[in-house]
């Protein structure tokens, strides 16, 4: 201000419409970055979202897998409990015939079941009645009979029947069981 | 850094308004770094910023942020003092209320607070970057002259004469002339010649000027009809006298032909109001007196004859006359403001 009265009032670029034009381009950028930046964070959170629902779905398909084997497990349990009962119930089926086998006058005193064979404890009046009564029926399910006799009280005699079927036929039984 | 890249992108709008009696000058120049690129110039019927010279100059301002408005100080309060010397000043006026700056640490110039806040409440409507006084503007286009020696200095706008008297770029007497409110001071200082009269200041080389011009004023204020039948014929009779072979005299053969009734009235006007001003300077012991011989006029309005005529009869001045585009000076002032 080397001759003026006053002093000039500040020169700017900036004046109002470009204030105008500027606020408006500012706002539309920022509007455009807003927008980029939600987008990449929607990007992120499905990402995200994704990695989780990926987990979960291996988390479930290991599970799956688990219970399918626990099925399985159980399925072979059943099988098994099936099996069980099934041989329980041929096996009591068995003892029922068993007994049935056994006259009246022959007295049981002791029964062994084996895997393969039966081994019976008793008294009888004599040889032949076991022969006849309890022998033959013996013979026609077990291969091998053998019979050993020791004389009681009273002119009974003890007798321990072992008798044993086959190893071949008895896995045959138990497949067919 | 930023604002001088964008400085250099834009082309700067230099607005420079003159005011006139009646109607406000606008000079504009769109100056780009390389130098001038254009200008224009136009004048509306008004003082005031109307919707047309708003319209006008809001068409350039807006090209460019970078827009200048400049205006030559029209308060008739304003004047120049022959010191710069803070301590000195109330010798010669009361600065109270006033604004003033320094030309050069050597003289000052001034003008009235409140003028210069009206001026910037008128044209608040585009703006004011810079207010020039008339003096800097004569200084400035006398600077060629002024370094030498003693002479009259004047500046003749529509409505105002700013006179100067320098001797070797110092600065004597200066004094700025209204001529809007001219009748009543011519009124009050001619009575106040009269009162004087009895005084005789004598002079270096024995002429009593202050005599023969308050002598001639009187008259001529009396009697102006009569002064009026004389240029009539002074314009036929003294035409080739007026044609002297001065490098700075302008005597166009278009000034002549306009000196019709009313130029002549506001020529003598202006003859008057100088001769008053200048019988003040020689009779008040504040200024440093000394006897003027010659003098420059930076005319802007194109004056006839008759104001140098009868300066060199009445006050036997020898004059010259420079036509100023007044307008251009004040552009060339706001380009020195800013350092281009």
């Amino acid at each position: 201000m080397k001759y003026s009265y006053i002093k000039p009032r500040k020169k700017t670029p900036f004046t109002a419409d470009v204030q105008l034009i500027v606020t408006f381009f500012s706002i539309t950028i920022i509007m455009l970055i807003s927008t980029y930046a939600f987008l990449l964070f929607k990007d992120y959170s499905f990402a995200k979202e994704r990695a989780n629902l990926m987990q979960s779905r291996i988390e479930l398909e290991k599970n799956i897998e688990d219970m399918d084997q626990k099925i399985a497990y159980i399925k072979e349990q059943k099988a098994l409990s099936e099996k069980v009962f099934t041989q329980n119930m041929v096996l009591k089926d068995s003892i029922a015939n068993l007994f049935d086998l056994v006259p009246e006058r022959i007295t049981l005193s002791r029964a062994d079941l084996l895997q393969n064979g039966l081994i019976l404890y008793g008294v009888t009046p004599n040889k032949d009645v076991y022969n006849f009564m309890l022998q033959a029926p013996l013979r026609s399910i077990f291969q091998k009979t053998y019979t050993s006799f020791y004389p009681a009280d009273g002119g009974w005699l003890h007798f321990v029947s072992t008798n044993y079927v086959n190893e071949d036929e008895g896995e045959e039984l138990n497949s067919e069981n | 850094m930023l604002a001088k890249i964008f400085e250099a992108l834009y082309l700067k709008v230099f607005v420079n308004i003159i005011v006139k009696r009646a109607s406000t000058v606008v000079y504009i120049e769109l100056y780009s770094k390389k130098g001038s690129v254009d200008n224009i110039n136009a004048e509306f019927e008004t003082i005031e910023v109307n919707e047309k010279l708003l319209e006008f100059i809001t068409s350039y301002t807006r090209e460019s942020p970078y827009y200048y408005i400049a205006v030559l100080d029209y308060s008739s309060l304003q004047g120049a003092l022959p010191t710069c010397s803070k301590n000195k000043l109330p010798y010669y006026y009361d600065l109270s209320d006033c604004e003033y700056k320094c030309y050069d640490d050597k003289w000052a110039y001034y003008t009235s607070k409140s003028e210069l806040y009206e001026i910037e409440k008128t044209y608040k409507a585009v703006g004011v970057d810079f207010i020039f006084s008339p003096f800097v503007v004569l200084a400035k286009f006398f600077k060629d002259k002024i370094g030498g020696h003693l002479a009259l200095y004047a500046l003749v706008q529509d409505s105002f004469v700013s006179i100067a008297v320098f001797e070797n770029s110092k600065l004597l007497y200066a004094e700025h002339l209204d001529m809007n409110t001219s009748n009543e001071v011519d009124d009050i200082l001619l009575t106040h010649d009269m009162e004087e009269e009895a005084l005789d200041l004598e002079m270096d080389d024995g002429i009593d000027l202050e005599n023969i011009d308050v002598e001639d004023s009187g008259d001529a204020i009396e009697d102006l009809s009569d002064i009026e039948d004389l240029d009539a014929i002074e314009e036929i009779e003294d035409f080739d006298d007026a044609k002297d072979v001065e490098e700075e005299l302008l005597e166009s053969d278009d000034v002549l032909d306009e000196a019709d009734e009313g130029s002549f009235n506001e020529d003598y006007q202006r003859f008057s109001l100088i001769q008053t001003s200048i019988a003040h300077f020689y009779k008040d012991e504040k200024y440093e007196s000394a006897f003027l011989e010659n003098m420059y006029i930076a005319d802007a309005v194109g004056v006839s004859s008759d104001l140098k005529k009868y300066l060199e009869e009445e006050m036997f001045f020898n004059v010259y006359i420079r036509h100023i585009e007044i307008d251009a000076e004040v552009c060339e002032l706001t380009k020195e403001e800013l350092g281009l």
